[in-house]
């Protein structure tokens, strides 16, 4: 079974940081994992997104020799890795549940590897002021981790992994016991030190709005299976898959049930409405027209003067979200979400009539049996 | 004028012999049928103010009252406010119904009193078809609302609900949000969330606390206090990035008013703000959102992009120049490359400003 892997993906004269080929793995009798296989460039940011249950943590620990593979491989810089024990792998690995020796303070906590290793004095000490400033955890150093909160202690887990330098970098929900506020401020700090340190970093997340600010690359797993390999950005603009689509993007893509009529002037029925002049969508829908399901963005939706708007509807619901409000709105055939700006939803009761008009870009249409994107 | 719900009077509470204020004299009231949300970051002192409240720790001083009487000094059990942890609390071993009952059971309710009861606030959760299921078997937004139905069986005079959404996915979240304003409108009940998720206050509260280091900063109605921060601290944490804050100082370049930081001097239109303020520290205040993408002979500062946040529709750049960086949020499709060059105006008319002393907003 060896003789049956598929070749390795080149992308360029030099080894990727990390190949993972023909990678899977099933708990009793059920796959966790089905043949899998990426590479994640030297000194990048990949993501593996998914769900709870996607894969994403059995990706991880086979990568750094955790759980034994039933069958594929694992090589770093063009090493084959898969037969040796975790700790020779030249892999650092950062859960969400940290674990920090309780009894050291954050300074011993976040340069024991260093100290394990017998590094010099002098050296520990900058690398550990240098760590612990990035991460804005200075003041914490000469505390015990019980004293300090949930924030502080990730981040001196996070700084204890960061002070040495693997080859490879696995960070599983790194931030997600974390404050909102401050999830999303470490995040860009993650990405620098990532960027300083010119390290490769392989992310696991569950929360794609982390995925698209991050990544420089994204693997979207679903049910043990790669469904989709892109750049954040086209992940939001081009997904694969009726899935990919509503996974990515926040308020979620309405998926409207939708009619292409070629024979009728090129209109499309959604919404109890006929539209025509959505030539862009129309240009690559099959030509023979027919029921298919449409993808709108919340911000291609916008509200029109409501004798002049093609579909018609009534407030369900307005949630306020700052600068933006979302609203939400309902008539016989379907549901749908607007962004809109703050301001102008102060007009808008729940109950009101109001006019939509579709933005004719960036729309999506999906098989409605399979899903699949067709246009 | 009908007495106020609830009333926070000068509110204090001190631990470990004076050394740590957690609670620094706050004031404010909730009108009856109100939704307030208490936010601010871990330790701000949100999560004492709410256990002062329901009576789970006595202030230092102060005065709690609700319907106009003070319960300083009433126990937890006798105040009326139902209180909603964010780990539910609910017992698996029991049905949703003996779940939602309990709260009568141990008042030693009449049986006919708690059916009733029970019946109708599983109505209005709709949860009427899951009373026999074992709690064991219900997924966590279906905790979440037992947990909160068992609190609205005894009809509490206010509801505090403590971080009611963080342990729930992503998705469900967005459903339970919908679900408590649907709550809120039809009970009418007074509530008070307790969160540090300003999407969760934003989307949830008529109007939002904003708590800092025991005080009380800003309280103000959701659908503004993004627009309206009136402290810098809460400039710095309301919206998604917050507001770019430059501290600095009000200068003449000539005939020119402007703001000057180091080399960045960005001229000022007259105003009650800079006329007579030269030389003093001020803090400038722009929103990401104001910013915008210029050529560089027009643009207000000129700086290397470093991080390029795609997040849809958008992307958060971030421009840094010397020791001045700055987040702007541009549309996706006209982003710019990290590492390239970029210059970011704003209309001047977008800019607050805050005293660099006091860290209030200057009126404009």
């Amino acid at each position: 079974m060896e003789l049956d892997l598929k070749p390795l993906r080149i992308d360029s004269i030099f080894p990727a940081a990390l190949e993972v080929c023909g990678l899977s793995k099933a708990f009793g009798k059920n796959a966790a994992l089905n043949d899998i296989g990426f590479a994640v460039p030297e000194g990048s940011l990949t993501v593996l997104l998914g769900s709870a249950g996607a894969g994403k943590t059995t990706t991880l620990r086979l990568i750094a020799g955790l759980d034994r593979l039933d069958s594929g491989r694992v090589v770093m810089r063009g090493c084959d890795m898969t037969a040796l024990e975790p700790k020779d792998r030249d892999i650092a690995m950062i859960f969400d549940n940290l674990a920090l020796y309780p009894d050291k303070t954050g300074f011993a906590n976040i340069a024991s590897p260093l100290s394990i290793r017998g590094a010099e004095k002098s050296d520990i000490e900058n690398r550990v002021a240098q760590i612990s400033s990035t991460l804005r955890i200075a003041h914490v150093l000469n505390r015990l981790p019980k004293t300090m909160s949930g924030g502080e202690r990730q981040r001196v887990a996070l700084g204890r992994a960061l002070i040495r330098k693997p080859g490879l970098f696995l960070l599983d929900e790194p931030l997600s016991s974390l404050d909102a506020m401050l999830r999303i401020e470490l995040r860009a700090e993650l990405k620098r030190l990532q960027r300083d340190l010119g390290a490769t970093f392989l992310l696991a997340t569950p929360d794609f709005s982390e995925a698209l600010a991050v990544a420089d690359s994204v693997i979207m797993l679903r049910g043990g299976r790669i469904v989709q390999v892109a750049t954040a950005q086209s992940l939001y603009d081009d997904p694969v898959d009726r899935e990919v689509a509503r996974f990515v993007g926040t308020p979620e893509i309405n998926l409207l049930e939708a009619v292409y009529e070629p024979a009728s002037q090129g209109t499309i029925r959604v919404a109890g409405a006929s539209i025509a002049g959505l030539t862009r969508l129309q240009k690559s829908l099959p030509k023979g027209g027919g029921p298919f399901e449409i993808g709108i963005r919340p911000e291609q939706l916008k509200l029109s003067p409501l004798e002049a708007a093609p579909i018609q509807a009534r407030v369900f619901d307005v949630e306020p979200l700052g600068l933006r409000s979302m609203l939400t709105v309902k008539n016989e055939e379907a549901e749908m979400r607007l962004v809109i700006d703050a301001g102008a939803v102060q007009g808008y009761a729940v109950g009101d009539a109001v006019g939509i008009n579709v933005i004719d870009a960036n729309l999506l249409a999906f098989d409605t049996v399979s899903g699949i994107r067709i246009a | 004028m009908s007495v106020p719900k609830l009333e926070i009077i000068n509110l204090r509470k001190v631990f470990g012999n004076g050394s740590v204020v957690a609670v620094d004299g706050i004031d404010f009231t909730i009108e009856a049928g109100e939704t307030v949300a208490l936010l601010g970051p871990s330790g701000c002192g949100k999560s004492t103010t709410l256990n002062m409240i329901v009576g789970l720790e006595d202030p230092t001083s102060g005065d709690i009252r609700i319907d106009g009487r003070s319960v300083v000094g009433v126990p937890a059990g006798k105040r009326n406010v139902g209180l909603v942890f964010q780990d539910y609390a609910v017992f698996t071993h029991m049905t949703v119904f003996e779940n939602l009952a309990f709260g009568l059971v141990i008042r030693g309710r009449p049986k006919a009193e708690i059916t009733r009861a029970v019946h109708d606030v599983a109505e209005l959760l709709g949860m009427q078809k899951s009373l026999k299921l074992p709690a064991a078997e219900l997924g966590g937004s279906e905790l979440q609302r037992v947990a909160i139905g068992r609190t609205l069986v005894t009809k509490p005079a206010i509801l505090l609900l403590d971080e009611p959404l963080s342990n729930l996915e992503a998705s469900a979240r967005l459903a339970m949000r919908r679900e408590l304003r649907r709550l809120q409108s039809e009970i009418g009940l007074t509530i008070i969330y307790v969160t540090h998720d300003q999407i969760e206050a934003l989307s949830l509260a008529d109007r939002i606390a904003v708590m800092n280091a025991g005080k009380l900063q800003q309280i103000e109605r959701s659908s503004v206090i993004c627009e309206k921060p009136d402290h810098v601290f809460v400039a710095g944490f309301m919206g998604s990035p917050p507001m770019n804050l430059l501290r600095g100082e009000i200068a003449r370049d000539g005939a020119f008013t402007g703001f000057r930081r180091e080399s960045l001097f960005i001229q000022l239109p007259p105003s009650e703000i800079n006329s007579g303020r030269a030389g003093q520290p001020i803090i400038l205040g722009v929103r990401p959102e104001s910013l915008k993408l210029a050529l560089a002979d027009e643009s207000m500062i000129f700086g290397k992009v470093t991080i390029v946040e795609p997040r849809g529709p958008e992307a958060v750049v971030t421009v840094e120049a010397g020791a001045i960086s700055l987040k702007a949020v541009v549309l996706a499709a006209g982003r710019p490359q990290e590492g390239s060059n970029v210059g970011l105006i704003a209309d001047p008319s977008s800019f607050v400003f805050f005293s660099g002393e006091t860290g209030r907003r200057l009126a404009s």
